[in-house]
């Protein structure tokens, strides 16, 4: 689910780009560092506005200056139950790997419909019911997170497609 | 799945209700039943005083699991004494597959634990068996399933498995910016090499590498090598490169993905940075699998493995991606020398050595310390950090200092010098070399054309096997049911009948070398096991023996170099043939017993005059051929090699029985040891053998000098002798003088030295002599493993004394100007 979310951080900033960009430079360093961070309980897509960029406070014996910045950034965080679509990025006996954006999700052999089986001896191989439904890698899928991990910097989930409306879009 | 009481009970405990009944669903931490166990506790009276007493305490067993009960393993009132099975529970869900710490199946955190955890969830999927993945791990049963539908596969595809390295094995990469520049320059002597040379750039690959461009040249043959092997196999890719590294190679060897998919294996999800396992691809059987790679040792010689020999194209770069294995041993440049000279032999040899010895050193170099550190190789992240920056320090090595311009300079140098000096000699070659500079990089190399021949030799001897197997096990049930027998025959792959590998594969190289019986001379440092050894433990494979000392059994004695006591030993061997390291080495390569002549090492005719085996004529006259060679110094090296293999021949006819180690030989070597000490006490004292060498002048010299004890007549008698009849009249004399000296009683090094007593004449003789057995003494630590045995030690002083003849002449020579 995306939120709007209202965060702070603190950046120092070397001597040598004081001056009258320090506005401009902060944003960039902002936009660098956080956009696509990935905090292990959410992702940050997108830096959206400085709510306030707080007054630069020089630190005493090196001469950097300190910026507490407020910003607010629209964040993803993953929930169990939740539906996304995603991108196959490798098929394999034992599941599918996608990827949803950032996160990378895991479907179970178990978590896919019965009908559609593993076809080890197609180029590439793939996941199909022999119909219209063929699963191989680049397929874009529907398909529910069934479970929510979070890592240091990464977050793992695994999904399902046995239920209705998921699968092969 | 059934619960187990844990160690940490205090028993024995007896139950006294249960709580639930089979059919009830049970949460985890749920109590299960109640028990009592006793325990002695310390309790105050109420006075102060303190007391031991033995209590009972009532306690609750909790479920370690959620699910269903199927059945009770113990009964109310049991007392139960250790860890024993109690109940069994249906679980929903087994966490079979786990992605990243979560049940891939219900979506369930594995690695939660609480106070009743015994063992997280996590461990029940610990196998790893996906390419390109870590984070998702099965358990055992979930790996053989999935491993059996793939043999099954394979099996109806008449397909094997084939795990395929990538440096060295099938393509050779470098990040020498110089094959950049070679490329460009069409007037490069290299470029016409170079043509087929790929490129690209790894961007992230880490600090220090940023943007690095790779050249990569593919193997000869591999298109076709990699097409025509993949219908017989599965292929599959395990470097140890980076993921992103493999994938390019992999793009440029199979750009549509047809022959690897995506079954590639890199250092990333390899688990080990020092040593490749085949079961982190096959977990539970490696029946159907082969792996070609040239190295052995990170395979731990695993008998599914076909060795190939590396491909080294850029000449001295090496594997770019080996900074975290072992470091090869020693033999590893020996292997590349001897591939040069192998297939270079119409270059000039000088030059070549020149270029082999310069290849050598970057390996070859190699302290200690480093050793240690990389053998050592755990996964502790400080030695491996230590060992990504080693991998950085040789990329960037290699980026800056451009080993293959330097190596092309010196070559170029090397050719200038050379060509000067030929020019006076043969017009023809130097115009030639003129024309094109010698180029460093050689596209020659045929081992994929082997390789494949091989694998399919492999795949043909599997499935052979496989169909007897089949039609013995299927022929009672294939008559019942001959109508369903085509529709049966496919499915009905049965996984018990396949055959392994492991048992095929060895069975058809042990048959290639069986009955070879091999001992190692200059080809392992000093120290090394000889046994388990690289090139011993390869050799094994292939069914040759590895002994440490020629004995009678000996077939061969492999050389790394020439003049070791070793060749000087092996010459008195009538069956043992003096080989050069890359007999074996294109033995082993190449799969088959290869004929030994080309690679017969030119002894030395110092090493060759001392296969004398007295009683025999024709060693008797092969031993004298050969000191006329030592008397006349400075003869051709063709000459030389020539009459090392005449001594063969002639060796060959003689039944006499060489010196064995044996308690029985004992007896037979002293009798030998007399009449051999024998013979040359009297060539001492007569100098009659020496009177025979064609080039006898200073010999002459040397006896008219020593007094004329009667050897003189003798001499002038000689001369007048036409050369046809010299050779009986020298059995003749050989027969007289070992009847003669039989007597000696006494074999040893005091031998020599025995005689000081005698007049002047004898002196001057005897002090070169002893020089001489200086000289063993000091060339003899070449191979310490050989003078432990005191009796061998004896046999060469006792060869030094049938040495001393040409020594002596020539000594006598000199002071006679």
């Amino acid at each position: 689910m995306f939120f709007l979310k209202e965060e702070t951080k603190v950046i120092t900033l070397h001597p040598s780009y004081f001056g009258p960009n320090v506005r401009e430079y902060l944003i960039n360093r902002l936009n660098e560092e956080e956009e696509g961070r990935c905090t292990g309980d959410h992702f940050v897509i997108c830096v959206m506005d400085m709510v306030d960029i707080g007054e630069g406070r020089v630190l005493p014996s090196s001469g950097q200056a300190e910026y507490t910045i407020k910003y607010r950034a629209i964040i993803w965080k993953p929930f169990r139950g939740e539906t996304v679509d995603a991108i196959v990025t490798s098929v394999k006996p034992t599941g599918i790997f996608t990827l949803a954006g950032p996160l990378s999700v895991f479907i179970a052999r178990k978590n896919i419909p019965s009908d559609i089986k593993w076809e080890p001896n197609t180029v590439p191989p793939q996941y199909t019911d022999h119909a219209d439904q063929v699963i191989e890698k680049g397929t874009s899928l529907r398909l529910k997170i069934l479970g929510v991990k979070p890592d240091v910097a990464a977050i793992n989930a695994i999904g399902t497609i046995k239920e209705d409306y998921l699968g092969p879009l | 799945m059934l619960l187990r009481l844990p160690p940490s009970l205090h028993y024995p405990i007896t139950v006294t209700s249960l709580l639930k009944q089979p059919g009830d669903a049970v949460k985890r931490d749920e109590a299960l039943f109640w028990y009592v166990y006793q325990t002695t506790v310390t309790e105050g009276d109420g006075l102060g005083n303190k007391v031991e007493v033995l209590r009972k305490f009532p306690t609750k067993f909790e479920s370690t699991v959620d699910g269903e009960v199927v059945q009770w393993k113990i009964t109310k009132g049991d007392i139960i004494d250790e860890p024993v099975e109690v109940i069994e529970i249906d679980e929903p869900c087994a966490h079979e597959v786990q992605f990243g710490g979560l049940c891939a199946e219900c979506g369930k955190d594995m690695t939660e634990s609480t106070y009743n955890t015994e063992v997280t969830d996590s461990m029940r999927a610990q196998i790893q068996m996906v390419h390109d993945n870590t984070a998702l791990t099965v358990s055992e049963r979930e790996a053989a399933r999935v491993e059996e539908d793939a043999k099954r596969r394979l099996l109806s595809n008449r397909k094997l498995s084939l795990v395929v390295d990538l440096d060295q094995t099938i393509i050779h990469a470098t990040v020498d910016p110089t094959v950049g520049e070679w490329m460009e320059d069409k007037d490069n002597p290299n470029h016409q090499a170079l043509s087929d040379v790929r490129a690209f750039q790894l961007v992230d690959d880490g600090p220090g590498m940023r943007g690095c461009w790779y050249y990569v040249k593919l193997r000869p043959g591999l298109e076709s090598f990699l097409q025509n092997v993949s219908e017989l196999f599965e292929l599959h890719i395990y470097t140890m490169g980076t993921r992103a590294y493999a994938q390019h190679i992999a793009s440029i060897i199979d750009p549509d993905r047809k022959l690897f998919g995506d079954r590639i294996l890199s250092r990333d999800e390899s688990g080990s940075l020092t040593a490749k396992n085949l079961h982190r691809l096959f977990p539970v059987d490696t029946k159907m699998v082969v792996i070609i790679d040239d190295r052995g040792d990170v395979w731990r010689w695993s008998p599914n493995l076909i060795k190939v020999s590396p491909y080294d194209f850029f000449v001295g770069i090496g594997d770019i991606n080996s900074s975290f294995l072992p470091k090869k041993q020693e033999l590893g440049t020996l292997t590349k020398t001897g591939d040069k000279t192998g297939t270079k032999s119409s270059k000039s040899p000088p030059l070549e050595h020149h270029v082999n010895g310069t290849t050598a050193k970057p390996e070859g170099e190699v302290s200690a310390l480093e050793q240690l550190v990389t053998m050592g190789g755990g996964d502790n992240p400080r030695l491996l950090q230590e060992q990504t920056d080693a991998q950085e320090e040789t990329i960037m090595h290699q980026v800056e200092d451009r080993p293959l311009l330097q190596k092309q300079k010196e070559l170029d140098a090397e050719e200038d010098a050379a060509e000067s000096i030929d020019s006076s000699s043969s017009i023809d070659e130097s115009q030639d070399s003129s024309k094109h500079r010698h180029h460093l990089l050689e596209d020659n190399d045929r081992e994929l054309f082997q390789l494949e021949e091989r694998l399919e030799q492999v795949h043909k001897q599997f499935f052979n096997e496989y169909d007897q197997r089949r039609t013995k096990g299927l022929g009672g049930r294939v008559a019942a049911l001959r109508g369903e027998k085509t529709a049966s025959k496919e499915k009905d792959v049965d996984l018990k009948l396949v055959p392994d590998i492991k048992d095929i594969m060895p069975e058809i190289k042990r048959q290639i070398l069986g009955g070879v019986i091999l001992v190692f001379s200059g080809v392992l440092p000093l120290g090394t096991d000889t046994q388990n050894a690289d090139i011993s433990l390869w050799a094994r494979s292939f069914g040759a023996v590895v002994s440490q000392k020629i004995n009678l059994k000996t077939t061969h004695l492999v050389a790394g170099r020439n003049r070791t006591a070793k060749v000087r030993e092996a010459t008195r061997y009538t069956n043992v043939k003096i080989v050069t390291t890359q007999w074996l080495l294109d033995s082993l390569t190449q799969w088959k017993w290869l004929d030994e002549e080309p690679y017969l090492l030119p002894v030395h005719p110092d090493d060759r005059g001392e296969p004398i085996s007295p009683g025999s004529k024709e060693v008797e006259s092969g031993w004298l051929s050969s000191s006329e060679d030592t008397g006349g110094f400075g003869t051709e090296e063709e000459e030389a090699s020539e009459s090392t293999q005449d001594i063969l021949k002639s060796t060959g006819l003689d039944e006499h029985s060489p010196i064995g180690y044996g308690e029985e030989q004992q007896a037979a070597v002293h009798e030998e040891l007399k009449e051999f000490l024998g013979s040359d006490d009297e060539s001492e004292s007569d100098s009659e053998i020496s009177s025979w060498t064609e080039e006898a002048t200073s010999t002459k010299k040397r006896k008219r000098n020593e007094g004329l004890e009667g050897g003189g007549d003798e001499e002038s008698q000689d001369e007048d002798d036409p050369p046809g009849s010299r050779l009986s009249q020298r059995i003749k004399r050989s027969y007289e003088r070992s009847t003669g000296l039989k007597e000696v009683a006494t074999a040893g090094p005091s031998q020599a030295f025995s005689v000081p007593t005698e007049s002047n004449d004898e002196d001057t003789q005897n002090q070169p002599e002893e020089s001489a057995s200086q000289d063993y003494i000091a060339t003899s630590p070449e191979d310490p493993a050989d003078d432990a045995d005191e009796l061998e030690r004896e046999m060469l002083a006792a060869f030094e004394d049938g040495d001393y003849d040409a020594k002596t002449e020539e000594d006598v020579a000199a002071e006679n100007g």
